[in-house]
């Protein structure tokens, strides 16, 4: 069955970047959205969810960290699967992520092989 | 403190991994040619605090910066790319290359904080943080054509 996917970065760039890197991947979903930051991402989200979001972590207005936390105590957000993608690599950050929700850890750079590693799991 | 060898290293080795893996270019040093940047250029800079305390800026030409984009996105060299394209790109590539610092200096500087990357343009751009910072700067060729200036600058915080 076909995923949707939701792309959370504040970089413009990037946000067009990870869209290649995927498709590079082998990876195919039937739909991908765009947000550029962690507040305007749970309000798409609210209005039309998607099975994957890959999500940076330092933004403006509201971080992926953060993001996570918010996504989890909504409805829509129960069964998405939140990969961070991000240059921060801190074991204690990332233990801390995931404990909030989030399903998967991408470190920048990055590589199709990797998307596919992680992605993988969750296309199904 | 880094010895000066060891931050001169780790710069080098955060931007060869960063370029190789999602620019698609080789970054080499070569003391024979010293890379000169010259005209119209763009820095990316990200300022760091906690351990450590400074910036990390990425200084190329505009034409450079074009071309660092174009790889980014996978766009042809002819096809045309817009000013902010360019310089999110330049920023990236600081962000990128200081979370690689970071990964790096995690042993003995376990907590440093990064902000959002920044990106000026214009003419003899220079990275500075007073004269008691400590610097690496770094002067590379990127594919044996284009030149780039890494600059790491800090201090180490007050405890």
């Amino acid at each position: 069955m076909a995923k949707s996917l939701m792309i959370v970065d504040d970089s413009a760039t990037m946000r067009k970047i990870i869209i290649r890197t995927v498709r590079m991947s082998g990876l195919e979903f039937d739909r991908t959205e765009e947000a550029g930051n962690g507040k305007e991402a749970l309000e798409k989200l609210q209005e039309s969810p998607v099975d994957i979001v890959l999500c940076d972590i330092n933004m403006p207005e509201m971080s992926g960290t953060e993001m996570v936390k918010e996504a989890r105590k909504l409805d829509c957000c129960k069964e998405t699967k939140i990969i961070m993608v991000s240059t921060e690599s801190a074991e204690e950050l990332i233990s801390g992520v995931m404990a909030d929700g989030a399903n998967g850890y991408i470190t920048k750079p990055f590589t199709p092989e990797k998307f596919q590693e992680k992605l993988t799991p969750f296309m199904n | 403190m880094l010895d000066q060898m060891t931050l001169n290293d780790t710069v080098l080795d955060a931007a060869r991994e960063v370029f190789e893996t999602m620019i698609y270019m080789d970054v080499e040093t070569n003391n024979e040619a010293s890379p000169v940047i010259e005209g119209q250029s763009l820095l990316g800079s990200i300022t760091f605090k906690g351990c450590l305390e400074g910036c990390l800026a990425v200084c190329v030409s505009q034409s450079c910066a074009e071309r660092i984009a174009k790889n980014m996105l996978g766009m042809e060299p002819e096809e045309s790319l817009a000013i902010d394209e360019t310089c999110d790109a330049v920023g990236e590539v600081a962000n990128m290359v200081m979370g690689s610092i970071k990964t790096r200096l995690q042993g003995t500087y376990p907590t440093i904080e990064v902000s959002i990357p920044s990106v000026i343009t214009g003419r003899e751009l220079r990275n500075t943080l007073g004269d008691k910072a400590v610097k690496a700067v770094v002067s590379a060729w990127l594919d044996e054509q284009e030149a780039v200036e890494f600059s790491f600058l800090y201090r180490e915080a007050k405890h």
